[in-house]
């Protein structure tokens, strides 16, 4: 058995995708014949997760993200290719698999909307044959963490949305995965919910080794939480590898920060391509290619009358989304 | 005014066919239970003879009729309002300059009843070879005399059925409190068995409530079974229960979009 | 046993909901009496005007209208509210925590739901069954008591069966909401001895929808006209068509998975 929590080699998943036409004529020559496409939503990814990390999975709408995350957790069998989670196959869907991971998904619910959680909960513990003091040492603590006790005994419809992702999380943590998969675990959740969630997740990390793989659309939660981040576009691996080495390697780029000590309206397209930024009005920023960086500054210092000037690396939501586009 | 309603229809009736499948399955659905009586009395007339003077044709022709009148008369406000109330969906109907129950509505249940009544003719000729039945009693007359109390009769059940779906504007349990009124209707509108054979207390009033013009009173128009007596008293019946259904539900509206806008759904 | 406690589970669960509801409890309850007075009208209006019903007396179809019940409560209880349940669960996704869980997904998918009143409903009918037996004047042995529940168990298991099958197709036709309208259709059929029903009417009911299998037959088999022979063919049918409604899960689950293309 290998020592990793999550080994992915070639992973593929082709779906075929009924091809219609429209018009009436198209619709009954489709009912005898369909022609099918193909829709290659993952093609051939492959990587290696260790116990305790936490891996930032990215990438646009339609990359495959949530695929992969399906066939990881096995509810999606693979065209082709082979992925091991803990020693298993997860399309087995062996129990012992199940009792040890978990997938959230931001967007579905697991509890009933019309009884409180901690009925869910309870039948949560049965359904895991979690024994009595297992599953109340495990609540104490989810509860320490997220303060659940004061939203246990209402109906869940009667939650904010931030409480019930609480719950949900919660519900789906109360076996003590060793693996946990989340697909968006804070969308729709104001800054603070979103901030909440993501000390938890950090914390569960610390305390219990736990392995995450986290897929998200609010780069906070990424740079929050992961060191290592996978991105995938139209199904392809494009980058994995430490979050802080992703702007060297896709976008080297700096940005040149600077503020003029007079009235602003040189034009500054001569030196690189100008970029807005909102939060701070009184500079100016130009993106400009690292290797460039130390010609360019000289060549703004000789030319403009420089009050202040920053050189630094491009936010990191920046850089992913030009690695998307790429 | 008209073009509203021929946008309407266009729009619900474009919306209606992408349905179709599920008319279908309704259809299957709502065509057992006559079914199921036809069987049954014609099976006791068939050992018998007759059942207090119906013959095993009658039943039949009673039954079969009963199909098509019911298409015609009946209409599905319940399931088409009620959840728009409850979810809030009514709100951005309301705001419209056109009434959303007496246009929308309306014109929804039309469109359905188009479409349904399309799918219910082949189903129609299909259970006319299986049952053979003999029409002969059917007159010109008889369906000229049914087609207004047809109308009549869906435009007051419709108002009626409009009143009791309002009650969703007070409470949730609109479709228990419905099956009430569903119970009501089965037990007086000769959806069951023909009137006549129910017992004289049911058969008395009945006579004076607006159930029977869904499907007694004009299956009996077009099989020629009424004397003229009768059809007038029926027809005096009917445009008496036409104004009370009107402002029935005209109460219940105004009373409903009230608390609606009060509570601020 | 891990079952039986889960189902313990479920049950209390349910029992929970149907308290945080018990106006409607209360509304259901009146409305099931109010439907049961109508069916015996009825019985009372077919009896005013015959002796028989397809060759059985009043006694006979009140209690045939009690195992109907039976059969009527088995949908009502579990049938529908799962259907429900498993519908929405297709279309908002969380059918795959369903799948996900170390339980066996058509345990889960049959008994999330239970309403739970309508236990009640149970009562009612075998009170039917034995006021209508007795008025009959039928004589009933213990064996054919025996066959009797033998045959309306296994009936209620074609019946379950016909369900998973039903719901199982949504894995291949997604948009199949429709799936359990037929089986709500001809479940009327069962109020009324199937010998009263035209030849077609009575093929569907018995074979292909079959409401007869879990009605009418049992309730043949108390009175003692049932041969042996039949009564073990009906009992293998239930065994059958669970084994085949089992199978047909397994495919569905696969082919939500995408294993199988």
């Amino acid at each position: 058995m290998s020592t990793e929590s999550i080994f992915v080699e070639q992973l593929s998943k082709t779906y075929k995708v009924p091809e219609r036409e429209g018009g009436f004529g198209a619709a009954v020559r489709s009912f005898f014949k369909r022609k099918y496409k193909d829709v290659n939503a993952v093609q051939k990814v492959s990587f290696r997760i260790e116990p305790g990390e936490i891996v930032g999975f990215l990438g646009p709408n339609g990359a495959g993200k949530t695929t992969t995350l399906k066939m990881l957790s096995g509810l999606l069998h693979p065209t082709g290719g082979k992925a091991n989670v803990l020693g298993f196959t997860p399309w087995e869907l062996k129990p012992d698999y199940l009792r040890s991971m978990t997938l959230v998904m931001g967007q579905r619910n697991r509890l009933s909307w019309d009884i409180p959680a901690a009925d869910s909960f309870l039948l949560n513990q049965a359904i895991y044959r979690l024994p009595d003091n297992e599953y109340k040492k495990t609540y104490k603590e989810l509860d320490e963490l997220l303060e659940l006790e004061p939203l246990m005994k209402k109906p869940v419809r009667n939650l904010s949305l931030g409480e019930r992702m609480k719950c949900e999380i919660a519900a789906g943590l109360l076996h003590r995965p060793k693996v946990l998969f989340l697909d968006e675990p804070t969308i729709g959740l104001d800054i603070t919910g979103q901030a909440r969630i993501r000390e938890f997740l950090r914390e569960y990390n610390r305390r219990t080794g736990a392995t995450i793989l986290l897929t998200s659309h609010y780069m906070a939660d990424v740079t929050a939480l992961c060191e290592r981040i996978i991105i995938i576009h139209h199904g392809n691996l494009k980058y994995d590898g430490g979050i802080n080495d992703l702007s060297r390697r896709i976008a080297p780029f700096k940005l040149i920060g600077i503020r003029l000590s007079e009235a602003d309206s040189h034009d500054l397209s001569g030196y690189g391509s100008e970029v807005q930024n909102e939060e701070d009005a009184e500079k100016r920023y130009i993106r400009v290619r690292a290797d460039e960086v130390t010609r360019v500054t000289s060549r703004l210092l000789a030319d403009l009358p420089i009050h202040d000037i920053t050189i630094a690396d491009p936010p990191i939501e920046d850089v992913i989304e030009r690695a998307f586009n790429e | 005014m008209l073009k509203i309603f021929k946008r309407l229809w266009q729009v619900n009736w474009a919306e209606q066919w992408q349905y179709r499948a599920n008319l279908l399955m309704y259809l299957l659905y709502w065509l057992v239970s006559p079914i199921i009586y036809l069987a049954v009395w014609t099976s006791i007339a068939a050992s018998k003879g007759d059942v207090n003077g119906l013959t095993a044709n009658d039943f039949v022709t009673y039954y079969m009729t009963l199909l098509i009148v019911d298409q015609i008369t009946s209409n599905i406000t319940l399931h088409i309002f009620a959840y728009k109330v409850q979810d809030g969906s009514l709100s951005s109907e309301l705001i419209r300059p056109i009434h959303p129950m007496l246009t929308n509505t309306l014109v929804n249940n039309i469109a359905f009843k188009a479409l349904s009544i399309m799918g219910l003719i082949p189903i129609w000729i299909v259970l006319f070879f299986l049952f053979q039945p003999n029409f002969s009693s059917v007159t010109w007359q008889g369906i000229a005399l049914a087609i207004p109390a047809m109308m009549l009769g869906f435009i007051i059940a419709f108002l009626i059925s409009a009143s009791v779906t309002s009650v969703a504007f007070w409470t949730t349990r609109v479709y228990s409190i419905s099956e009430f009124y569903f119970a009501l209707f089965l037990l007086f509108s000769g959806q069951f068995v023909p009137l006549t054979l129910m017992p004289p207390i049911i058969q008395s009033i009945a006579r004076y409530l607006p159930f029977q013009f869904s499907l007694y009173y004009p299956i009996q128009l077009i099989l020629g079974k009424l004397s003229p007596g009768q059809i007038i008293e029926g027809y005096i019946v009917a445009l008496i229960w036409l104004p009370i259904s009107y402002f029935l539900f005209n109460w219940v509206w105004r009373e409903g979009v009230k608390r609606y806008s009060a509570v601020g759904a | 046993m891990h079952y039986l406690k889960l189902l313990q589970n479920l049950l209390k669960l349910n029992i929970q909901m149907s308290l945080a509801y018990r106006a409607d409890t209360v509304v259901n309850i009146l409305l099931n009496l109010m439907w049961l007075g109508w069916e015996l009208l009825g019985l009372s209006i077919i009896f005013n005007n015959t002796e028989t019903l397809g060759g059985w007396g009043p006694g006979e179809l009140i209690a045939l209208l009690g195992v109907f019940r039976l059969v009527n409560t088995l949908m009502a209880a579990l049938i529908w509210p799962n259907t429900e349940k498993f519908n929405q669960s297709i279309r908002d996704g969380s059918m795959d925590y369903t799948l996900l869980q170390p339980v066996n997904s058509m345990f889960l998918t049959t008994f999330s739901r239970i309403t739970v009143w309508r236990i009640w409903d149970l009562v009612l009918a075998i009170i039917l069954i034995v006021v209508g037996i007795n008025m009959s004047g039928d004589i009933t042995t213990p064996l054919s008591t025996l066959t009797f529940i033998l045959l309306a168990v296994s009936g209620a298991i074609v019946i379950y069966s016909l369900w998973i099958v039903l719901i199982a197709l949504t894995f291949w036709f997604t948009k199949f909401d429709n799936n359990v309208t037929i089986l709500q259709a001809l479940l009327d059929a069962g109020r009324y001895p199937v010998t009263v029903y035209p030849v077609w009417l009575r093929i569907i009911v018995t074979f292909i929808i079959p409401i007869a299998v879990a009605t009418t037959i049992p309730l043949q088999a108390l009175r003692g006209d049932l041969e042996i022979s039949r009564v073990l063919i009906f009992i293998g049918v239930g065994i059958v068509s669970f084994w085949i409604a089992s199978n047909v899960w397994k495919a569905g689950l696969k082919r939500y998975s995408g294993a199988s293309s």
